[in-house]
C-alpha cells in the first residue's frame, strides 16, 4: 500500500524505474542494497558545493530509498578529468561525475562514459522536459550522448559603472561594438590614479580567444580536423583586436588574478570573462562599486558565435544495476528543479528550457537579477567550446595562450604571433 | 674425539645459517620498506620514462630514448631548465649570504634574540601557498603596496608577476624571503656550537678585530654547518614549485616555467606520464650530480673541529 508521498514520487519516475518498483517492494533488502546509492563526483567546490548539496538533499527527499554520496570534489576541471582517468585504470569510478564540456571528448576517446541515448529514448518527449536538441548537443562528443549539460556559461562583459561615468561613458548605453568599447577603455585609462582600463581574460585557456574567433565567424580547425583553420582572416582579425585592446584600450598585461583583484577593488573599468564570475564578483567586489553586465560586443551580426563553457553530468559506472538510480539522479540535476537550484546558486546559465522560462522556476529570477540576463540572452548564438582531437589538447591550448601573451606584452606583431601559433598547433595535431 | 668433531661441524653450520637468516629476517622490514617506498618507485619512474604511457590509456609502448630526444629539442624544457638554474644561482647565494649575516647579528646581539629568531623563521613555518596569496597582493601592479611605496620615491610601477622581464626577479625575491629564515636558524645552531674559549684564545693570540675573529674562528668552525646549508638550500631551490604554481603557472609565455612545474603540467595537465617521468629523471640526475660535486669539493675543505 503506497503512501500518498510515494505515489507522488512514482509519477516522476521513469517507466523503467516504475517497473522495477514493485520488485523493490517484493525484495526490499536485496533491491535496496543494490539501487540505494548514487556516488557523485563534481569539480570546483567554490562554485558548486552548496548547489550540489541542495540538489542531493531534495533528490533524496523525492526518492526515498536512494541516497547520494559525494566524493571529495576536485578543485578544477583539469583535476576532475585526471581523477576519473586515474580511477578508470585503478578502479573506484563514481556513478555520476560532472566534467568540463570540452573534456568530454577526451573521456569518450578513453571510452569511459556510458552512452545516454538509450536512457533518453525511454524518456519520451524530451523538449517538453526542457532538453532541446541544442542543449543536449552540449553533451555530445564523438557522436555519442556522453553527458547531460548541467551548467553552461558564455563570455560577458563586466563594467564598473563608477569608472564608466567618470570617463564620460553612458551607463545606459554600454558599448555594443568593439570600437566603442576600446574608446571607452582608453578614456578610463586616461583617468590615471592607479585605474586600469580593461582586462580581456585571454590567459588560462583558449576560451576567450575562441570567443573572438567565433565572433568573426571563424573556426579552430577545418571540418576534417586535420588542418589549422584559425590562421585565416577571422583569426587574424581576432589577433589584431587583441593588439588593439593593448594599444587603443590600454589593456595592461595583468595575470587573471591581478585583473580580478583590481576589478574587485574598483580600480578597473571593464572586465571580460565568463558569466560564471558573477557569484564571486558579487561576493568580492567593493561595496561602493556599481556592477553591471552586458552582452559581448557584436563582431559579425550574422556569422558571429560564442563558445559555451560549463560542465555536464556523465554516467561512469559499468554496473547495469546502478544505472537506473544514476540516471534518475542525473535527470533530477538537469531537470527544472535541479537547474533552478544550480542557477540561483551560481552565475551559470540553466541547461533546461523549462527551468529557464517557467514562472514556477526561474521565470521571475531573470527579471529580478538583471546581472544574470546577458548570458541567458546570448544562449541562441552559443556553440560548443571546441575540444582539439588527439592527446595534445591542453598543449595546443598553451601554444595559443603563449602566442597571445607575446602580443599582449608587445613582443610580437599579431601576424607573427598568429603564424607561429599555427605552426605550433599544427605540430601538435594527431598525424 | 672424531665423533665430537663430526657432531659439532653441522651444528656450527646451522648456527651460522641461523644467524644469517636471523639477520635477513631482522633487516627485512626496513629492506622491504626501502624497496617499496624508494627504490621500487624510482625504478618504475625510470621504466616509465622509456614509455609513451598517458594517464588513463589502456596500453603503452616502449619508445626507448624518444622522450629524452624530445626533451633535447623542446623549447619549453630549455626555458624551464634555464629558469631553474637562474633561480638556484640567485636564490642560493643570496639567502645563504644574507642568512649568515642575519645569524651573526642575532647571535652578537644581547636582547630580543628569541624574538628575531621567531620572526625570521616565520616564513618557513607558514604555508607557502597561503603566503603566495599575500605576495600576490603585495606585488599587485596597481593596488599593491610595493608599487605604491615605489611611487612615493618616484619609481614607475612594475608589473611584477605579469611581465616576462620581471617575473623571475619577483619569484627569486620571494624565494630568498622563503629560504632566509631556514638558513638563519641553521647558522644560529652552528654558531652556538662554537666553544667560547676559542674566541678568547684567538683574542690572546692577537685576533683583535671582529673580522679576524670571523675569519679565523667562526668561518672555519661553521664549515660543517655551511656544507649542510649549501646542500639543503640548493635542493630547496631546485625544487621550486609552489610559488610558480600559485602565482604564475609558468607564464607569461613560459617566462617563469621551472622544472618541477613543467613536470607537473606534462604529467597531470597533459597526461603525458612518460614524458613527465623523463623530466623527473633529468631532475634527479641534476640533484644527484650537484650533491656529489658539492660533497666531494667542499668536504675536502671543511674543517671538522
Amino acid at each position: 500500500m503506497p503512501t500518498p508521498m510515494m505515489e507522488n514520487t512514482m509519477n516522476l519516475l521513469s517507466r523503467r524505474a516504475a517497473l522495477a518498483a514493485p520488485l523493490a517492494l517484493a525484495m526490499p533488502a536485496i533491491a535496496r542494497a543494490q539501487a540505494a546509492e548514487v556516488v557523485v563526483h563534481y569539480p570546483m567546490p567554490a562554485f558548486f558545493k552548496d548547489v550540489m548539496e541542495k540538489i542531493a538533499e531534495e533528490f533524496q527527499a523525492a526518492n526515498p530509498g536512494i541516497t547520494v554520496r559525494h566524493l571529495a570534489p576536485s578543485p578544477s576541471y583539469e583535476d576532475a578529468v585526471q581523477q576519473v582517468l586515474r580511477q578508470g585504470v585503478a578502479g573506484g569510478l563514481p556513478d555520476v561525475s560532472f566534467q568540463g564540456l570540452n573534456r568530454l571528448r577526451m573521456l569518450v576517446e578513453r571510452r569511459l562514459p556510458v552512452d545516454l541515448a538509450p536512457f533518453l529514448a525511454a524518456e519520451g518527449d524530451l523538449a517538453a522536459k526542457g532538453w532541446t536538441p541544442n542543449l543536449l548537443g552540449l553533451g555530445h562528443a564523438q557522436g555519442t550522448q556522453a553527458g547531460m549539460a548541467f551548467a553552461s556559461s558564455n563570455p560577458v562583459v563586466y563594467y564598473n559603472l563608477n569608472l564608466v561615468r567618470r570617463a564620460g561613458g553612458d551607463v545606459e548605453n554600454l558599448p555594443t561594438d568593439w570600437n566603442t568599447l576600446l574608446g571607452l577603455a582608453g578614456r578610463i585609462a586616461a583617468l590615471g590614479d592607479g585605474n586600469s582600463s580593461m582586462h580581456y581574460r585571454w590567459a588560462g585557456d583558449d576560451w576567450m580567444f575562441s570567443a573572438l574567433l567565433y565572433g568573426h565567424g571563424g573556426r579552430m580547425l577545418t571540418e576534417d580536423e586535420r588542418e589549422v583553420a584559425f590562421n585565416g582572416a577571422e583569426g587574424r582579425a581576432s589577433m589584431v583586436l587583441i593588439d588593439r585592446m593593448v594599444k587603443e584600450g590600454r589593456m595592461p598585461a595583468f595575470t587573471v588574478d591581478a585583473a580580478l583583484q583590481a576589478f574587485y577593488a574598483g580600480k578597473m573599468g571593464i572586465f571580460s570573462g565568463t558569466t560564471a564570475y558573477i557569484g564571486s564578483m558579487l561576493r568580492s567586489i567593493g561595496r561602493d562599486v556599481e556592477l553591471r553586465t552586458a552582452k559581448m560586443p557584436v563582431i559579425d551580426a550574422e556569422k558571429g558565435r560564442l563558445p559555451t563553457g560549463g560542465n555536464a553530468g556523465v554516467i561512469l559506472t559499468r554496473e547495469a544495476a546502478r544505472h537506473a538510480a544514476a540516471w534518475k539522479y542525473l535527470t533530477f540535476a538537469t531537470g527544472p528543479r535541479g537547474q533552478e537550484i544550480m542557477t540561483r546558486g551560481t552565475g551559470y546559465v540553466p541547461c533546461n528550457t523549462v527551468a529557464a522560462s517557467d514562472e514556477r522556476y526561474l521565470g521571475g529570477f531573470y527579471r529580478e537579477n538583471p546581472l544574470y540576463a546577458p548570458a541567458m540572452q546570448q544562449m541562441p548564438i552559443a556553440q560548443p567550446w571546441y575540444a582539439f582531437p588527439g592527446t595534445n589538447g591542453v598543449r595546443i591550448t598553451e601554444t595559443i595562450v603563449n602566442n597571445i601573451a607575446r602580443v599582449v606584452e608587445g613582443n610580437a606583431t599579431p601576424d607573427v604571433a598568429l603564424a607561429e601559433m599555427a605552426t605550433g598547433v599544427r605540430r601538435l595535431l594527431p598525424r | 674425539m672424531p665423533e665430537a668433531l663430526a657432531l659439532s661441524a653441522p651444528r656450527r653450520a646451522t648456527a651460522v645459517l641461523g644467524e644469517a637468516s636471523a639477520a635477513w629476517f631482522l633487516v627485512a622490514p626496513a629492506g622491504i620498506a626501502l624497496f617499496l617506498l624508494l627504490l621500487g618507485p624510482s625504478a618504475a619512474l625510470l621504466a616509465l620514462s622509456f614509455s609513451d604511457w598517458e594517464l588513463g590509456a589502456p596500453t603503452l609502448a616502449w619508445i626507448g630514448f624518444e622522450n629524452y630526444a624530445e626533451l633535447a629539442t623542446d623549447p619549453v624544457f630549455r626555458a624551464a631548465l634555464s629558469n631553474t638554474l637562474v633561480y638556484v644561482r640567485v636564490v642560493m647565494p643570496a639567502s645563504i649570504g644574507l642568512g649568515l649575516g642575519v645569524a651573526l647579528l642575532i647571535e652578537s646581539g644581547t636582547r630580543l634574540r628569541a624574538f628575531f629568531r621567531a620572526v625570521y623563521f616565520l616564513p618557513v613555518v607558514s604555508l607557502l601557498v597561503a603566503m603566495a596569496t599575500a605576495w600576490q597582493y603585495l606585488l599587485h601592479p596597481t593596488i599593491g603596496p610595493v608599487n605604491k611605496l615605489l611611487a612615493m620615491v618616484g619609481i614607475a610601477p612594475v608589473n611584477w608577476l605579469g611581465s616576462s622581464d620581471w617575473v623571475m626577479v619577483s619569484l627569486c625575491m620571494i624565494g630568498v624571503w622563503e629560504n632566509l629564515g631556514f638558513v638563519v636558524v641553521l647558522f644560529l645552531a652552528g654558531l652556538t656550537a662554537i666553544p667560547a674559549d676559542l674566541y678568547a684564545a684567538a683574542e690572546t693570540d692577537g685576533a683583535r678585530s671582529g673580522l679576524d675573529r670571523f675569519r679565523l674562528v667562526t668561518w672555519p668552525l661553521l664549515g660543517p654547518t655551511t656544507l649542510f646549508v649549501v646542500t639543503i638550500t640548493a635542493i630547496r631551490c631546485l625544487r621550486v614549485f609552489d610559488t610558480v604554481a600559485a602565482l604564475t603557472r609558468g607564464g607569461p609565455n613560459n617566462a617563469s616555467e621551472v622544472l618541477l612545474h613543467m613536470m607537473y603540467r606534462e604529467g597531470f595537465s597533459y597526461f603525458r606520464i612518460g614524458y613527465s617521468a623523463a623530466i623527473t629523471v633529468v631532475f634527479l640526475v641534476i640533484v644527484l650530480a650537484l650533491m656529489l660535486v658539492q660533497t666531494r669539493l667542499l668536504d675536502r675543505q671543511v674543517h671538522y673541529g
